[in-house]
């Protein structure tokens, strides 16, 4: 018996599934099932990879190698990965080929209306969920015994809640790691190639054209019908006036506030096990589906013709996308009291740490009122309200060629600026430059080279020094890549040399040219950067203008003391950077 | 086991130690033998966020992860903007550890929201719950920072309101934190007790 986290438990899963690769993105709340996996199962190879497609398409060429094999990303990843699935979905499947896939259910921490069964319903493939750890273990061992059974894709689908959750995993402590290797077909083709064979040679049974056939529809037929009978799904007929169909974490929710209620517990979340479900709505008066994200339990189940409540008594997005046991309290159990919280207690806006190196960059665009883009990086807290450094922010990888679109369409008059983070850059974005060189357009673009994936906590990018599989030679040189790629104008700079690096963002803007400016320092916080002294705020001359909390440090609060506002630095939080001085106008920071 | 069982929530913001807090908790009530579930709702915690950690034990297989408003037996809390969140959580009988530590708002720091207008800690003083507040500047020490380790000092002064045993809270620390900050969070949690003894006997 072990406590752990459902991050921990599917790392366990993998390694008691006897899987060989695992390789993918970094993405909140998933990240950890890949650091669990290499810290703790050195026998499993694990990569992160430049982006989630390459992930999953490293992952889909193990498993044709006849190995189980482990993507790993968020669901906005699968977004980026999903003509990937797409053509692995339908085909043959040598080694089990499971996705891992994390959904920000409730945006505890991220930018999620994002529900990966939509991916299910799309591709035609199955979909399991686990309620806590114990069935995050096994169901990942479930995966891919169903993926080389009924010869498909199979996504295991986490969320924040189970992701962070913690409880009792019952293991085998003696178990001994155990390669799994399968060499079914010779062949392995997207639908295209056996959809075009399979209406050309109707009746045909020659063996050169049924190996490229992979009769997938069937395959999932079986599986749907099979699952009528899997022990992961859990049919507890209990009282007749409420039924609920649920999965996930709100399976627990419901047996907490609704004890008498018969329930249908989905492991397999997809296909539905359509039996089950008449049975249990046979069984009771009300049926009710109770599901995290969006209404897909509710339309599949409806598609079968079975009358439930879901959104209309939970309206979902985008009032709720996350169900709490409250929630079902309040609209299922009459005269629950109702708690109010106190009223007026400040939200809090993300800032950045102390230190850190796009705070500089923000800083410099502000102050100069240069027009930028941001990415998908902790850069892109420079959007929010309190900063407005950045007047377009989209998805990961997206910044410079949002930036080109708009330099092409203003006919170059504006300089409309791209910052990208490293991990952004090697994702998606050097497709963003390659693609303004060659279609001759002129657009500044700064690169922020802090030496990882800082907002997922710090993962290695192909720049790295440091990494999984890092080795000095292999490491890529991203000036030397711009350089490659025909960039005309190309500067490196320390982020703290603020004069040398406003100059060089200034000169950059102003070239009638494409340059990169590329900002190096290091994340304070992953790589845990030495501080200098601490500065302080001289109260006697401090103005309270506030314009050094726009900043947006960490360190810097305004407090409230006897009566009067005073702003301050946190001393404990303070690296001495010295930026905020450079905004301050009476000279009253001081280090 | 007399204890059938509590609801916890932990709260604070990034960089308190709230997942070291209740991960020495988890040990202790494991070697207790209860179930347990601990859920993290983590935001943009290194970057100034709330966290907060739903601690379940009990003598009973714990079903969901997240704690009903109105289930819950202590809010401990190392930030008093984060207790004021939690307050409205508590059965009637609940308990209040908090510390009267604050991290600003930066909705505040930055004039997008008003601050509130009264004192947090008056507040917090007014509810008709059972309190315990904790001043960390009342309690500097030259031994340790309390200012980053008010997760371990409120360790021991949970251990000593719930009269646990001392040796197996300290034995549990001792494991679980690195070599070379043993020391200090022992003194920590000591004063913990110690600030807890005073408290005890004065109520
Ligand atoms: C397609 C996609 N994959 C993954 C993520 C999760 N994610 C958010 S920020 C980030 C890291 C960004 O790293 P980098 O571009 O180097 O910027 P930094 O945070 O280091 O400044 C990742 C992986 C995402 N938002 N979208
Ligand atoms: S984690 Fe690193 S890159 Fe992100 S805000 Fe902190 S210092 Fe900056
Ligand atoms: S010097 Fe100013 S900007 Fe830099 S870390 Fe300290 S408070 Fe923040």
């Amino acid at each position: 018996m072990k406590m752990m986290n459902g991050n921990e438990a599917v790392a366990r899963g993998a390694f008691e599934a006897g899987v060989k690769v695992a390789a993918g993105f970094p993405g909140t709340p998933s990240t950890e099932v890949m650091d669990y996996t290499q810290h703790r199962y050195p026998d499993i190879y694990c990569e992160w990879s430049t982006n989630e497609k390459v992930g999953l398409e490293v992952a889909i060429g193990a498993s044709f190698a006849g190995y189980r094999s482990l993507a790993i990303m968020k669901t906005v990843g699968l977004h980026v990965a999903a003509d990937a699935l797409g053509g692995a979905a339908g085909s043959q499947i040598n080694g089990g080929l499971v996705l891992v896939v994390g959904d920000d259910v409730g945006r505890i921490a991220g930018d999620d209306y994002n529900d990966v069964r939509h991916y299910g319903n799309m591709f035609n493939i199955p979909v399991l969920e686990p309620s806590d750890s114990q069935e995050a273990k096994d169901l990942m061992v479930r995966a891919f015994e169903i993926s080389e059974e009924y010869s498909t894709p199979v996504i295991l689908k986490i969320t924040s809640v189970t992701c962070k959750t913690t409880g009792r995993v019952l293991i085998d402590e003696d178990y001994a790691y155990e390669v799994k290797c399968r060499e079914k077909y010779p062949v392995s083709f997207s639908k295209v190639i056996m959809t075009t064979i399979m209406m050309k040679a109707k009746g045909s049974e020659h063996p050169k054209l049924t190996k490229c056939f992979n009769d997938f529809p069937a395959h999932m037929k079986r599986l749907a019908e099979d699952s009528n009978d899997f022990d992961i799904n859990k049919l507890e007929l209990n009282g007749k006036k409420i039924g609920v169909i649920t999965a996930g974490t709100p399976y627990y929710y419901v047996k907490e506030v609704l004890p008498e209620a018969s329930v249908l517990k989905l492991g397999l979340v997809m296909p539905l096990p359509e039996k089950m479900i008449r049975e249990l709505a046979q069984h009771v008066e009300k049926l009710y589906v109770i599901e995290d994200g969006h209404d897909i339990l509710e339309k599949n189940i409806k598609d079968l013709g079975i009358s439930v409540i879901g959104k209309e008594l939970f309206p979902k997005f985008p009032e709720m996308t996350r169900f709490t046991p409250d929630i079902i309290e309040e609209k299922l159990v009459p005269g629950a009291p109702k708690r109010t919280p106190q009223e007026g207690v400040p939200f809090r806006l993300p800032v950045s740490c102390a230190g850190c190196s796009h705070l500089f960059i923000s800083q410099i665009l502000r102050k100069h009122k240069i027009k930028a883009a941001a990415d998908v990086t902790c850069g892109l807290i420079g959007c929010f309200p309190h900063m407005e450094s950045y007047s377009l922010q989209k998805c990961m990888g997206s910044s410079i060629a949002l930036a080109h679109g708009y330099n092409i369409a203003k006919d170059h008059k504006e300089n409309f600026v791209a910052m990208i983070g490293d991990g952004g850059f090697w994702a998606t974005g050097i497709n963003g430059l390659m693609n303004l060189i060659f279609n001759d357009s002129q657009s500044t673009v700064i690169i922020v080279d802090n030496s990882c994936l800082a907002m997922t906590g710090g993962q290695n990018v192909a720049s790295s020094e440091f990494g999984f599989n890092y080795k000095a030679e292999n490491k890529l040189d991203i000036a030397k890549v711009c350089e490659a790629i025909g960039v005309k104008d190309i500067v490196t700079v320390d982020a703290y040399e603020f004069k040398n690096l406003e100059e060089s963002i200034l000169n950059a803007v102003n070239a009638k040219t494409n340059s990169v400016v590329i900002v190096k320092k290091p994340c304070v916080t992953k790589f845990k950067l030495p501080k200098d002294t601490p500065s302080y705020i001289d109260q006697d001359l401090c103005s309270k203008c506030r314009k050094c909390i726009n900043v947006g440090c960490l360190a810097i609060e305004s407090k409230r003391k006897n009566g009067s506002v005073e702003i301050v630095i946190n001393e404990d939080i303070c690296t001495g950077c010295g930026l905020c001085s450079t905004v301050c106008h009476t000279e009253a920071i001081k280090n | 086991m007399q204890d059938t069982g509590k609801n916890i929530i932990i709260a604070g913001v990034g960089g308190q130690g709230i997942l070291l807090f209740s991960n020495l908790l988890s040990k202790f009530y494991m070697k207790l033998g209860y179930e347990l579930k601990i859920s993290d709702v983590i935001g943009l915690g290194q970057r100034g966020g709330g966290v907060e950690s739903h601690f379940r034990y009990s003598n009973k297989p714990v079903l969901s992860p997240f704690i009903k408003a109105g289930d819950v037996d202590y809010v401990i809390s190392f930030e008093q903007t984060e207790t004021l969140r939690f307050l409205h959580c508590l059965k009637d009988d609940g308990i209040i550890f908090t510390s009267t530590f604050e991290l600003s708002s930066t909705s505040v720091n930055t004039g997008l929201q008003k601050a509130m207008p009264e004192s947090k800690t008056e507040i917090i003083k007014r509810s008709e719950n059972k309190k315990f507040i904790i001043d960390p500047d009342e309690h500097k020490s030259p031994d340790f920072n309390i200012s980053k380790m008010m997760n371990v000092v409120m360790l021991g002064y949970y251990a000593e309101f719930r009269a646990y045993s001392h040796d197996d809270m300290i034995q549990i620390v001792r494991e679980n934190v690195p070599e070379k900050f043993v020391e200090g969070n022992i003194k920590a949690y000591k004063m913990g007790t110690m600030i807890a003894v005073g408290e005890l006997v004065a109520k």
